[in-house]
């Protein structure tokens, strides 16, 4: 359930770790996505993409020339609000890791056979 | 009384496991410089390790977060990736230093080439956490530190003039810019980051919870304050031997030598063999700490605990910090200048890594009724000025004495 009481967003959920429904670290809270008027939270966006709009100004366009841009589904990823369980302690969502497309970087399969170069 | 014993085991393992090669190298050259005048500073360094590793590990305990999982949330995206780079830095130079270490002690046990053996040392390492659980590679390494007593025993079998010592440890400041450069060195050596990088997550990888504050609290004090006395005899027995001398102790095999001379071959083979044990413990858990580090700024699945299966990231990058450790141990650098670097750029990088623990030991939004009481808040931030002032210091003190050659 969502929490409905008052939360400081910056203080307790910016940057906060992510947990999946098995209670894997599978990210952090690397941005928010607000919409609408008053605004709310709509999403949290988490991948190393969002990493050069949290850097200040100069550092951030020289992060954006080394790293590119952003795309969304590979380097940053949009999780809805409807998918996050719990705030309590860290970010508990309340599908699994795969199934939103997190945590593949922590993937056995993907580390031990697919980086193979002969697969 | 099972709890008892447990907990006492814990605490002779962080007694054990509380030297590193910056306190040898720093503490010996302190006695041999000063005589007992820096043992103020050795004081003032273990209080500041006990109290920072104290708040971190209860923050660990109560809120389940390691040090740099509030580091990102409390200084955000951009300061929480300067304090990462940092101390990844200093931990890296650290890595280095204690697998020189490793390689100096074993060349002077084995009588091989250095480059040699800082290869072995680093396979024998990877080895060990392969094959030991978390609490075993600490145990092992804290049990196998105690050795170092004999430094103890050494200064009371030496029997220095006791009135002399005591008045080591009454602060003083001297004028001269080298003696205000050891007064940093070996406080930043009792104080270095990455031993609080790792007790913090330690307390994650061993489960620890509410219940086990009692026991962080222990560990801390008498732990770190036990392992203290072994810093200050350290600086005694140099000041009492190699003062008098004129010796400038500027490799590892100095520090065994009052054991040789008070206790024969034994006591050099005990004092390598503690060493040994305590460079060891410690490039464990400095390279531990820089993947932990990383981890857990990025949001990874960490902890050895989990198994490279379970957290490859995390393994993968430990595997990497260590090479990078042993590449720059390679680089023919004198592993105790790359101590020294080591000790100092620790210092600078300290206020980054201490403010967002002593902010988040201090909220009760987190922390409930283990957030800091008045004592714990009122010395977490006399020590967080102190720190202050000595990475401001530290820079200038270090080009002004030319790396401490005076």
């Amino acid at each position: 359930m969502r929490r409905e009481g008052e939360i400081y967003v910056v203080h307790r959920l910016l940057d906060e770790q992510i947990c999946d429904s098995e209670g894997r670290r599978v990210g952090r809270v690397d941005d928010i996505e607000l919409r609408g008027n008053p605004p709310r939270i709509t999403a949290l966006l988490v991948g190393e993409g969002l990493y050069p709009r949290r850097l200040p100004g100069w550092a951030a366009r020289l992060a954006r020339r080394i790293s590119g841009p952003e795309t969304w589904g590979s380097n940053a990823l949009r999780i809805p609000w409807e998918d996050v369980d719990d705030l309590s302690s860290t970010v508990k969502l309340r599908k699994k890791a795969e199934d939103l497309g997190l945590g593949e970087g922590d993937d056995p399969q993907r580390w031990i056979v697919r980086r193979l170069p002969w697969n | 009384m099972k709890t008892i014993f447990k907990i006492a085991l814990g605490i002779i393992a962080a007694i054990g496991g509380f030297l590193d090669i910056g306190d040898l190298v720093f503490n010996t050259q302190a006695g041999a410089l000063f005589r007992y005048d820096l043992l103020w500073a050795v004081v003032l360094g273990t209080i500041g390790i006990a109290v920072y590793a104290e708040m971190s590990g209860r923050v660990a305990a109560v809120s389940g977060r390691p040090v740099f999982d509030v580091i990102r949330m409390r200084l955000g995206f951009g300061f929480g990736l300067l304090a990462l780079i940092a101390s990844t830095l200093v931990n890296l130079l650290t890595v280095a230093a204690e697998l020189g270490g490793i390689a100096i002690v074993l060349e002077l046990l084995f009588d091989a080439p250095y480059s040699m053996f800082v290869i072995t040392g680093a396979i024998a390492l990877v080895l060990i956490v392969a094959l030991l659980p978390f609490g075993g590679i600490e145990r092992l390494f804290g049990y196998g530190g105690l050795v170092l007593f004999v430094v103890v025993a050494t200064v009371f079998h030496q029997n220095p003039d006791w009135g002399a010592v005591a008045h080591g440890f009454v602060p003083s400041l001297d004028s001269s810019t080298l003696y205000l450069y050891f007064v940093v060195g070996v406080f930043a050596a009792a104080l270095m980051p990455y031993e609080v990088h790792f007790y913090s997550s330690g307390a994650i990888e061993e489960g620890w919870t509410e219940e086990n504050l009692k026991e962080n609290r222990l560990n801390a004090l008498l732990g770190y304050g036990i392992g203290g006395v072994l810093s200050v005899a350290l600086v005694i027995i140099s000041g009492y031997l190699f003062h008098p001398l004129g010796v400038e102790p500027s490799d590892l095999g100095t520090v065994a030598l009052p054991m040789q001379g008070a206790f024969g071959e034994t006591g050099l083979l005990l004092a390598l063999g503690g060493i040994l044990f305590c460079v060891g413990g410690a490039a464990i858990d400095s390279s531990f700490a820089a993947s932990y580090n990383l981890a857990q700024f990025l949001g990874w699945e960490w902890g050895r605990y989990q198994g490279p299966r379970k957290a490859p990231r995390f393994t993968a990058s430990w595997l990497v910090f260590l090479l990078l450790g042993i590449a720059i141990a390679q680089s023919g650098i004198n592993p105790v200048e790359i101590t020294e670097y080591s000790v100092v750029f620790s210092v600078v990088a300290l206020p980054l890594t201490y403010l967002p623990v002593l902010l988040i030991a201090g909220d009760r939004s987190f922390m409930s009724e283990h957030a800091n009481g008045r004592i714990a808040s009122a010395l977490g931030w006399i020590y967080f000025a102190v720190i202050v002032v000595l990475s401001l210091a530290a820079i200038p003190l270090l080009l002004a004495t030319n790396g401490g050659g005076g």
